[in-house]
């Protein structure tokens, strides 16, 4: 069926009505920002977290208020285990996954000196390798439902010559190649792959940096503020979307102009 | 020794005070042929007076050649009439803005302390009421740019304020940082209550806390309190009250013990800052207490070194750029959590940036100049390795794991105070008396008593000269403005070569 073919998208405000998204590392910032979006957009929406009940719990409440009861998973994106039985569940009570959005990461703030190799694995584990077997474990249902979307989260720090862990942004910029391969591989069954980079936002990051950081990185930045997990929400709900017909491989960076 | 009329090498001159009118003398400040600082002055009525002031003249001149960061306060509220230190408020030759806002709750104490350098009245005791207080609030955030984000309140004791908690909470209101209680103790040791409101507003305490002896402590403080301070640290250890341990050194009763007050205050988790002060002879007490007891800056950091076994050594410290040299001495170190010992700040970072690092704040903050300082320090460990390198950088892996956890970004402040308890800092400071009283310093004075008025007072001025004439403090204010003293009506001593 040709694009066009397809039914039509309803509204912008319920563009994922029906759609089952999975979210990992969703129980704070970011990651939960987009949860609740998708709520309201009208998709099913299941996340994963890593230690944080407390965080986990709140987050599902929020989430619910958004839209509907989500789905929630406590485990170690690196943990095969953990992502196969969670996509198995995820698949045995939804019959499918139509987007997944790789979000978990840690933010280690280490200069090099002190980086050592375990800080090295444990962040590429999270970042890379987690992205890679999540993405694995549902490209099965994707491709057996011939659609897909699948959503990378890096960092403005793989796209700027900016201070950096190198781990870090060593990470988010192996993601970019995994996104670009990626596209091409599944890209004809439909799954679109694109990532996100964002620069900082009014959560994470910019909430624990000292003010001289920030302030510099406003001084540099043409929009001259802080980006909102809201506007970048937005935005991803359309990437993720049936709207987002042909887009794909991309990587969108939302950093207010850097 | 040295005699008490111009012998000696010259070093500078400067204003200072008769020891027993107060009228202000020209002074020299002297090197004898033992290397040692002296302050030479004659008044008309009562005679040459000497007094020294430091052990060594090498160390006095490179310490007061220190260029520090002046910035003038941005309201004057006196012009220059007799002159320093007679016009405060500031006037228009202070040339240094507040750092550290000193207030004066009340006059009323529950000790009566032998080293007491203030004047306290409690027949008819004074309280500021809570409009004034907020007026000093108001005053510290308009005519100090909003940067202010520490206060100090004092008495007397300030703990016997039937609203102190009030001011607290407060001052925590209008976004001040710091508020810390200056306290002996006493009634927080004996009301558990107390502390824990203290806590959950968010105050600090400055403990007296001069010795570990119970006969020095008598001496000093008039009375057997160590085990009430030891109630009291235990308290404020149980609710997590942030507290500064100020012991004030004596030569011959407690000098002797400093190295283990600060491995006691070490070993408290949340004893954040040692502030040893140097004995002052001024107030209702001090004033009388045997000269004997003097002590200068230099021994006291001497006193540090030998008394620590060289875990603190003397040029462990940089003075701080915002005071005059002579009055603050600062030295920061790591904490090791696994009991191993505290590991200054200057052995992994040069002493020129630790001060640069200083220049904008009184405490060490996590500002630009810090960050920079750190990272070079980082890579200098990791580069070349050195004495104890390998468990510096990992105790300074720990502190940014714990100010940056992986699972849960802190708020800022709570990645503040999460360093803060990382990290111990000891200050030396040297408070001046009207034997030692020099107006270099005073004028370079970041200390102030403040006011409902929005005047400030940098404090020693305010203990020497200003406190006495207070009816608040005094049953019988003391006068001083018949004198005949001030800084442009006398002429210079001749220098005579050394």
């Amino acid at each position: 069926m040709q694009p066009d073919d397809q039914p039509r998208a309803g509204s912008a405000h319920r563009r994922l009505e029906g759609k089952r998204c999975l979210v990992t590392g969703g129980s704070r910032g970011l990651g939960l920002a987009l949860c609740r979006a998708f709520a309201e957009a009208g998709a099913k929406v299941a996340f994963t977290f890593s230690k944080n009940v407390e965080d986990a719990a709140t987050a599902q409440r929020l989430v619910a208020e958004a839209g509907g009861e989500p789905l929630v998973f406590q485990g170690s994106v690196s943990d095969a285990k953990h992502v196969q039985d969670t996509v198995a569940q995820l698949v045995e009570a939804w019959g499918s996954i139509d987007v997944l959005v790789n979000n978990a990461g840690p933010t280690q703030i280490l200069p090099v000196a002190l980086l050592e190799e375990a800080d090295w694995d444990s962040v590429m584990n999270t970042n890379v390798k987690g992205a890679y077997l999540f993405s694995r474990a549902v490209l099965k249902s994707m491709i057996r439902a011939r659609r897909g979307h699948i959503l990378n989260v890096g960092t403005f720090a793989s796209e700027r010559i900016v201070e950096a862990p190198i781990h870090y942004a060593a990470a988010k910029s192996a993601l970019r190649g995994m996104t670009e391969a990626l596209a091409r591989e599944v890209g004809r069954y439909d799954i679109k792959v694109n990532l996100i980079a964002p620069g900082l936002l009014d959560v994470g990051l910019a909430r624990i940096l000292p003010r001289h950081r920030v302030d510099e990185y406003l001084a540099q930045c043409p929009m001259g503020r802080l980006g909102t997990v809201e506007e970048i929400a937005r935005s991803v709900v359309f990437l993720v979307s049936d709207d987002n017909s042909f887009m794909t491989g991309a990587k969108l960076v939302f950093d207010g102009g850097l | 020794m040295l005699a008490l009329e111009s012998e000696g090498r010259v070093l500078h001159q400067t204003t200072s005070l008769c020891k027993v009118c107060k009228n202000a003398l020209p002074a020299n400040v002297v090197a004898n042929d033992a290397g040692e600082v002296w302050m030479q002055k004659t008044c008309d009525e009562h005679g040459p007076q000497a007094v020294r002031l430091s052990t060594s003249a090498d160390w006095y001149q490179r310490t007061r050649a220190i260029q520090q960061r002046r910035v003038a306060p941005r309201v004057v509220r006196h012009e220059v009439d007799h002159g320093c230190p007679f016009d405060c408020g500031p006037c228009a030759n202070h040339t240094q803005k507040i750092r550290l806002p000193v207030v004066t709750i009340t006059s009323a104490c529950n000790l009566d302390c032998p080293i007491c350098y203030v004047h306290n009245k409690n027949d008819d005791a004074f309280h500021m009421g809570t409009e004034s207080f907020a007026q000093v609030l108001e005053h510290l955030a308009r005519d100090h740019g909003g940067e202010l984000d520490i206060v100090n309140l004092t008495g007397g004791e300030p703990t016997v304020h039937p609203h102190f908690l009030d001011f607290l909470a407060m001052a925590r209101q209008a976004g001040v940082h710091r508020v810390t209680i200056c306290t002996n103790g006493i009634r927080l040791a004996k009301d558990e209550g107390l502390v824990q409101r203290l806590a959950e507003l968010g105050g600090r305490v400055a403990l007296s806390f001069d010795s570990l002896e119970k006969d020095a402590d008598e001496m000093l403080q008039g009375a057997r309190l160590l085990d009430i301070k030891l109630r009291c640290l235990e308290l404020l250890e149980k609710y997590g009250v942030d507290t500064t341990l100020i012991p004030v050194m004596t030569r011959g009763v407690n000098d002797h013990e400093i190295g283990k007050i600060l491995a006691f205050a070490f070993e408290r988790p949340n004893v954040r800052h040692i502030e040893v002060h140097t004995m002052t002879f001024t107030g209702q007490s001090g004033a009388t207490f045997p000269r004997s007891g003097r002590i200068s800056m230099l021994e006291v950091l001497e006193r540090i070194e030998e008394t620590t076994r060289g875990l603190l050594r003397v040029d462990d410290f940089v003075a701080s750029p915002c005071a005059h040299p002579l009055c603050y001495q600062i030295a920061y170190l790591l904490v090791d959590p696994e009991g191993g010992a505290p590991i200054p700040f200057t052995r992994f970072m040069p002493a020129p940036e630790l001060y640069a690092a200083l220049s904008d704040r009184l405490y060490l903050e996590p500002t630009e100049k810090l960050e920079r300082s750190m990272r070079e320090a980082i890579d200098r460990l990791w580069a070349y390795g050195g004495v104890d390198s390998e468990r510096t950088l990992s105790l300074l892996k720990r502190l940014l794991g714990l100010m940056f956890p992986c699972d849960r970004p802190l708020p800022s402040n709570e990645a503040l105070r999460v360093a803060e308890q990382a990290v111990k800092a000891v200050y030396v400071h040297s408070h001046m008396d009207e034997e030692t009283f020099d107006t270099e310093r005073a004028a370079d004075c970041c200390d102030s008593n403040c006011y409902a008025d929005g005047s400030t007072i940098p404090v020693c001025n305010y203990n020497v000269l200003y406190r006495e004439k207070e009816q608040h403090f005094n049953l019988t204010p003391r006068r001083w403005n018949d004198r005949k003293g001030g800084q442009r009506a006398f002429a210079r001593l001749p220098i005579v070569a050394g």
